[in-house]
């Protein structure tokens, strides 16, 4: 995060977003599915709501366009005049999508938004809002605005105290204008404070936004700055003071109490306080304040001034949220522009800004929650797995001393290996987050592949709440991506094809969560015509795939969609088949250390299963020996071990080993010699052979000396103190205490194929 | 050639820089004391497959995998299979933790900038790469300021 303070309210603004949005599309999902309750409705405004007014305060105008429009519709459904219908709910949807392409163009993270999308989608909105009537122009959210319009900070002048005022071009505001709490405005209770500073006020330390913020924890405020005693540029007088206040607070605060907030500098600036309800018009109250200050009242003539303290403006506008509109037209002193005019009886105006961030917080008690540093955590990990570590080499030691385990020291060692496994599952569970964050990304996809296919699709998802660690979560979202895209674009039929089929013309995709053995399984099935045996196979052949006469199962037909190069959509679509099918879908699980299967019945649908472990810190592996070391091999990449005979090895050309493995020979790989533990070659005799597959599906022998057993690694990167080694995947600590390697097997049987390698490659350290 | 200061932290005025010594073989050199994190005995190391000779291995020093350099292979000085009386000088290289492989820990010195004479061109280049300075210590010793830098393979130097 930056240093610079307002970049780092900007960021919170955009995590806010995040949130918000998150709420959002998950708000109109349950209206999607037939909810009418005013709450669900109400929770998408403020969540609207709460986007524009933050987006307002930074100046992110598209974002504040886009989304007044789609809140002006939210509060025409909320209050009961437009109905909450299906198609509505439909264009909300999307309309929640282009919202999202608007806050991430805004960041800067994403795209630029399609413009003719985003026009089209505001469009339509409108439509709605007005019942297929064109809106009437501009003047309609003008109506509720007082007549006045708001000035645009630049927030750039953040840091420059006493700068002048950036005033940006005025056209398209009214787009910006707060829509004040008309309904709340017209409730009994209230103030008016007319406050205007004097130069002294600023002379002894104070500062109109400390005072503004202050107002604001009364109740909800509505701030205007007039800034029509400002002089021009040459004339203005840094330290003199050339703004007048006015706030509107809303609620029951006594006039004590609004007083009270001015306790400090009633002496340095005219004030006044008159009940809300009143209208007095401005003048009267700018009379009273000059009553007051008599002698201030040529200044008063002179419209007022006022230092212009954009940064106490910025704060009171970060701080309460609040718009703060000036009025652009003319001095307060004219007739025109009147702040307290008593409201037209207009529709109920939306919650007050201030209020909103507080309202958007869910209802229903959510489970308090801290942010802290991933840097933190994975500290406290490492730390805790050579706790682990250390105990175990303890718990060696007193078993190697002789003592017995039923004696004090044994029986403590006990109590103390349950409580670091308890500490391990605790830090462990830290790190462990519900896959939510990757299912709420789907919607959306699922409505974007379904409007490009023009098919009709429901998602239904179960187990969001299944968790697993954040390494994992970060590298599901692509997986999981592709083939959704891959079941709606190849899976499910269109409408009047699944019609015919006796199904609904809506076709269902299923994304499923849930945790099995120690691991976490995802399953993304449809109600599809599920696969295409005949044509898979066929395709296969043709691209060479496999021969013209192979015999294969139901299921391997099934996995051979899954080979490089496999594609089955004929013509190359927007969403799917650009080559890269499923082949990558299943390299990246396998780089995962995750296994992927699919099965599927014609007609019915297919389903896909990906299999993960929980966390990617923390691997299966085959602890093996070579040349008196110890090495650690990926569970997932071994097939099978065996010991293999001495008949069966043969040479390729009187050099290159292979092995004669099920009718097939592959090439045999002596671990210790390609990692440069042994010179010598011949050594093929007394050891044991794993047989693994790499990623890309080729499979090779690897020869070691021993298998140690099976057992679960702490990974640690060889890269963050040294750099990466060829063939070597990453390093562990194992329970003597001392580091022990990790295999890359795909840089393994790739090097040894590519070169054999000589002394001088390979030189030792010892 | 890199000055003073970029290789040791900034001098504050009027105070004696403190330099952590050791031996290799005969030879004394000498790293700025803010460098070393902690001395400790020898462990044996696991071998690293394609590593350059003078890299002993990666040993565990408390859950970080550590990189051992065998400083004295490095400077292109003969020496032995390392023993339990060696000791390891656990150091920040960069963004890097590193070990580097000494005979022993010798003295801590403390002194002032000007005692820093440059090195003598009658070193070779490659131990001037390493050697940013030489100075004398009392009883006639001569001890070599070390640039921590370069220890670690070049490519790596570079990208680090």
């Amino acid at each position: 995060m930056s240093d610079d303070p307002f970049e780092a309210i900007k960021a919170t603004f955009f995590q806010e977003c995040e949130e918000l949005l998150a709420d959002l599309e998950g708000n109109l999902l349950t209206l999607e599915s037939g909810s009418t309750d005013i709450e669900v409705i109400n929770a998408v405004f403020r969540a609207v709501h709460s986007v524009k007014g933050g987006a307002g305060a930074f100046g992110l105008e598209n974002l504040v366009r886009f989304a007044h429009v789609f809140e002006t519709l939210m509060d025409e459904l909320r209050s009961g005049r437009k109905p909450c219908d299906d198609p509505t709910v439909k264009t909300l949807l999307r309309a929640s999508d282009v919202l999202a392409d608007h806050v991430a163009a805004a960041r800067g993270a994403g795209a630029a938004v399609d413009p003719v999308r985003s026009a089209g989608l505001v469009a339509e909105l409108e439509a709605l809002t007005y019942g297929g009537a064109a809106p009437v122009a501009a003047a309609e959210p003008e109506e509720d605005d007082f007549g006045f319009t708001p000035v645009a900070m630049d927030l750039g002048a953040f840091d420059a105290p006493a700068g002048l005022p950036d005033l940006p071009p005025l056209p398209d505001l009214a787009a910006l204008a707060p829509l004040p709490d008309l309904s709340a405005l017209a409730a009994a209770g209230g103030w008016k404070v007319v406050f205007r500073p004097h130069p002294r006020l600023y002379a002894s330390a104070n500062e109109t936004g400390l005072l503004l913020r202050e107002l604001a924890r009364l109740g909800p405020t509505r701030v205007q700055m007039d800034d029509s005693g400002l002089p021009l540029l040459d004339a203005l007088e840094p330290t003199d003071s050339h703004l007048i206040w006015t706030i509107e607070l809303d609620g029951d605060a006594s006039e004590t109490e609004v007083r009270e907030v001015f306790d400090f500098v009633e002496m340095d600036c005219d004030l006044s306080v008159t009940p809300l309800g009143d209208a007095a018009p401005v003048e009267a109250a700018l009379a009273a304040v000059a009553d007051e200050d008599d002698s201030d009242a040529s200044a008063l003539a002179r419209a007022a001034s006022s230092e212009l303290d954009i940064a106490a403006l910025l704060a009171s506008v970060g701080a309460a949220s609040t718009e703060a509109p000036a009025p652009v037209a003319a001095p307060v002193i004219a007739p025109a522009p009147e702040p307290v005019a008593p409201p037209p009886p207009v529709k109920p105006a939306p919650a007050p800004t201030a209020a909103a961030p507080v309202q958007t917080a869910p209802p229903a008690a959510a489970p308090v929650t801290i942010r802290v540093d991933l840097e933190r955590v994975d500290r406290l990990i490492n730390a805790v797995g050579e706790l682990v570590i250390q105990q175990a080499m303890l718990a060696q030691r007193v078993t190697e001393s002789g003592l017995a385990r039923s004696s004090d020291i044994g029986l403590g060692l006990e109590d103390l290996e349950l409580l670091t496994r308890e500490i391990q599952d605790s830090v462990m569970a830290i790190r462990a987050q519900p896959v939510k964050s990757v299912f709420q990304r789907m919607p959306r996809l699922v409505r974007e592949a379904a409007e490009a296919t023009g098919k009709k699709v429901k998602l239904v998802t179960s187990g969001e709440d299944t968790e697993v660690d954040k390494t994992v979560i970060e590298r599901l979202s692509d997986p999981i991506t592709h083939m959704l895209r891959n079941a709606i674009d190849h899976g499910l039929e269109g409408p009047e094809e699944r019609l015919a089929a006796g199904k609904p013309a809506e076709g269902t995709v299923r994304l499923a969560a849930l945790h099995r053995s120690g691991r976490i399984v995802i399953e993304i099935s449809d109600d599809g015509k599920g696969i295409n045996r005949p044509r898979v196979k066929g395709i296969a052949v043709e691209r060479g795939l496999i021969a013209e006469d192979a015999i294969l199962s139901d299921d391997e037909i099934d996995n051979l969609i899954f080979l490089p190069g496999f594609s089955t959509a004929t013509e190359v679509s927007d969403l799917s088949g650009r080559g890269v099918g499923m082949d990558v879908v299943r390299r990246s699980i396998q780089s995962l250390g995750g296994r992927i299967s699919i099965s599927s019945v014609p007609g019915k649908g297919s389903t896909f299963t990906l299999s993960l472990p929980l966390t990617l810190a923390v691997l299966d592996g085959m602890v093996v020996g070579a040349a008196d070391q110890t090495l650690v091999a990926p569970l997932a990449a071994i097939v099978e071990s065996l010991t293999p005979n001495e008949a069966d090895i043969h040479y390729v050309g009187g050099v290159d080993p292979v092995l004669r493995f099920r009718e097939a020979f592959v090439p045999l790989v002596d671990v210790a010699q390609v990692m440069g533990f042994r010179d010598d070659p011949t050594v093929l005799k007394g050891g044991v052979v794993m047989i693994v597959e790499t990623e890309s599906g080729q499979r090779a022998a690897l020869l070691v000396d021993a298998i140690h057993g099976q057992r679960q690694v702490v990974i640690k990167s060889l890269e963050s103190n040294y750099r990466h080694v060829e063939g070597v995947a990453a390093a562990t600590i194992l329970g003597d205490g001392r580091v022990a390697l990790i295999l890359d097997i795909d840089a393994l049987v790739t090097a040894k194929r590519s070169r054999t390698p000589s002394r001088s490659d390979l030189q030792m350290a010892s | 050639m890199t000055h003073i200061d970029q290789i040791l932290t900034p001098n504050v005025a009027g105070t004696d820089r403190e330099l952590i010594a050791f031996r290799i073989g005969e030879q004394e050199f000498c790293v700025d004391i803010m460098s070393v994190r902690e001395i400790r005995g020898w462990t044996p190391a696991t071998p690293l497959p394609r590593s350059p000779a003078y890299m002993k291995g990666v040993i565990n020093l408390r859950g970080v995998v550590l990189p051992i350099i065998d400083l004295g292979a490095r400077f292109g000085l003969q020496t032995g299979e390392p023993t339990e009386r060696h000791v390891i000088m656990v150091a920040h290289v960069g963004s890097r933790l590193v070990g580097l492989l000494v005979d022993a820990v010798s003295d801590i010195v403390q002194l002032s900038d000007a005692a820093i004479q440059p090195t003598p061109d009658v070193a070779s280049d490659h131990v001037k790469s390493f050697v940013k300075g030489i100075f004398a210590v009392e009883g006639g010793r001569m001890i070599s300021l070390i640039d921590l830098d370069h220890v670690l393979p070049e490519s790596e130097a570079e990208a680090a």
